[in-house]
């Protein structure tokens, strides 16, 4: 599926990250974090309002700890269609 | 996005899983190019009963290479060739799989002189030889072990060192992968699955069948009553109920991670889970194999299928399996009654490759009952059935791979099966009970007891949850889809 942006998600311990080079949202919860990047999306300029765009935040498996990984190598990706 | 699962072949190159399925192949291609004359695996170390003291059949006779091609090959020789073959290939994996590549190198050099040890010494005919082969090694006492006894030593000398030797437990740990090696040994299986439908295919597919019914009424039953108990009784939140019942009944720490995911829970979760799992598996492994052999050796391979719905690692349930099917054959051959090797470990394993083939499409039922149904966030596109493919056991293509390989070579080029078996039989044998041996070690290093400390609630309702149901339903599923089942006469 093409998407408009890749984001890598992880969780700290107290709140999922979604990054890439020009991105980092926050959010203690999923929803939180997809208002946070609706907020961030909206203020980058890059986005003409009322735009929707597809992000694919796909969860970065290198978190999950070492002596996991042999029993599961994936945790889950996420499609959001967020609305600036 | 390195660390991202986002196309197809994600992972290929950076995960065990994978990685059971290139060296697996491996081993298996060569093996068959004894198709055409040659052998190619016939260096690899076999181990013989042996008997301290004995002029003839002594510690010197306890290893020999393994094809009769290799017949002059030292012992000697051909244990450092097959050290060699196995730590250059697991080395090359664990650098693709970014681990630390000079710990693991050091680590599995340790775990695999441990192994051969233990299998050696299990070899000696005081432990493993049975009454009635007594006199064939001149002995006039014995334990009477059977060849479990190299399984038992192996496990019982990793636990010691994953519970008394932490500090050196934890430098093993890069190099202590139970889950790999097990993986690996059972696309060997598949070589030996398929060796044993060239001899009995209706059966073969009759137990895949049967297992394969067992599993599906097993998981509709489980996971209802365990999410149940665990939010009525228990009282846990729908996020904890949900990881901890795919844990305990479905398929373990695979399971547990795969419904964290699917629900989209905080990864400790799923963390915390994985830990009990690990730990009742090495428990579930202790017990289980004597006493199922104990009360169901009149019905194995309803014990073998009972086993795989219950023991909830894939390295756990193969190594049950595995001690099972030589305390139960070995028991059985006391009252003279002689059981081909393997069919009560293929029965256990076979409903567990079912299990893990599921857990992708269970998962994303999961994801798309908690995203459309329980949660509605809005924004949520779809949940894409790529993650069905990502979470799908890849080991399990190697273990069909080999399989019908060798059931095509015996349908359509019968004159071709005698080649063929001159290197399946290394494949299947001696390889494969090897990398049984590296897991019977790795999962005792990784195993800790001490980890269910502090787990409270979660630990009670997990052992009360596999006594008072799991194991029992298992038994009862598994006995009315098994029941009559019986390996092949030796």
């Amino acid at each position: 599926m093409k998407v408009d942006l890749e984001l890598v998600l992880a969780h700290d311990g107290t709140e999922w990250i979604a990054r890439n080079g020009s991105v980092v949202a926050r959010g203690r919860t999923l929803s939180e974090l997809d208002r946070e990047l609706e907020r961030i999306l909206a203020a980058s300029g890059k986005y003409r309002r009322g735009t929707r765009v597809l992000v694919l935040m796909g969860f970065d498996n290198s978190t999950i700890p070492t002596w996991i990984r042999q029993y599961a190598a994936h945790y889950f990706n996420r499609y959001v269609s967020i609305e600036v | 996005m390195d660390n991202v699962n986002r196309k197809w072949y994600s992972g290929m190159l950076t995960t065990e899983d994978w990685w059971a399925v290139w060296i697996g192949l491996f081993m298996f291609l060569l093996g068959l190019l004894s198709l055409t004359g040659v052998d190619l695996v016939g260096w690899m170390a076999k181990t013989h009963t042996w008997v301290l003291g004995h002029p003839e059949k002594g510690f010197a006779t306890s290893l020999s290479a393994a094809g009769k091609a290799y017949a002059d090959m030292s012992p000697l020789a051909s244990f450092l060739v097959t050290y060699a073959v196995f730590t250059a290939l697991t080395c090359i994996g664990a650098y693709f799989m970014k681990l630390n590549v000079k710990k693991f190198f050091i680590g599995f050099t340790i775990i695999f002189l441990i192994t051969w040890a233990c299998w050696v010494i299990g070899h000696e005919a005081h432990f493993k030889a049975t009454p009635n082969d007594w006199d064939k090694y001149g002995i006039t006492w014995g334990l009477s072990l059977g060849g479990g006894f190299s399984y038992i030593l192996a496990l019982a000398v990793g636990l010691f060192i994953g519970n008394f030797m932490k500090k050196f437990a934890g430098f093993l740990s890069e190099a202590a992968k139970p889950e790999w090696f097990i993986k690996t040994a059972i696309v060997y299986l598949g070589v030996k699955v398929g060796l044993m439908s060239m001899e009995a295919a209706s059966y073969t597919f009759e137990l895949a069948a049967a297992g394969m019914a067992a599993t599906f009424v097993a998981y509709m039953l489980f996971w209802p009553i365990i999410y149940t108990l665990g939010r009525r009784v228990f009282k846990l939140p729908r996020q904890w109920a949900a990881v901890l019942s795919s844990g305990i009944s479905v398929c373990g720490v695979s399971a547990a991670v795969a419904t964290g995911g699917a629900i989209r829970a905080k990864p400790i979760i799923p963390v915390m889970v994985a830990m009990l799992v690990v730990v009742f598996a090495m428990i579930e492994l202790i017990i289980l194999p004597g006493l199922y052999t104990a009360f169901l050796i009149e019905e194995p391979i309803v014990a073998g299928a009972a086993m795989g719905m219950t023991v909830k690692t894939d390295g756990a349930d193969a190594a049950a399996g595995a001690i099972m099917d030589e305390m139960m054959r070995a028991k059985a051959a006391q009252s003279g009654i002689f059981w081909q090797e393997g069919w009560i470990l293929t029965s256990a394993i076979m409903t567990k490759i079912w299990i893990d083939m599921f857990i992708g499409i269970w998962a994303f039922v999961l994801a798309l009952i908690w995203v459309y149904k329980v949660e509605r966030q809005p924004g949520q596109l779809h949940v894409g059935p790529s993650e069905i493919w990502f979470r799908f056991p890849k080991f399990v293509l190697g273990y069909f791979i080999t399989w019908f390989v060798y059931v095509v070579i015996a349908m359509f080029w019968p004159d071709l099966v005698e080649a063929a078996i001159v290197g399946a039989n290394t494949v299947q044998s001696p390889m494969r009970k090897m990398m049984f041996m590296l897991t019977f070690v790795s999962i005792g290093i990784i195993t800790d007891f001490s980890k269910l400390r502090g787990m409270g609630r979660l630990a009670l309702l997990y052992a009360i949850a596999l006594v008072f149901i799991i194991a029992p339903i298992a038994l009862i599923v598994a006995w009315i889809f098994h029941h009559g089942m019986l390996p092949l006469p030796a």
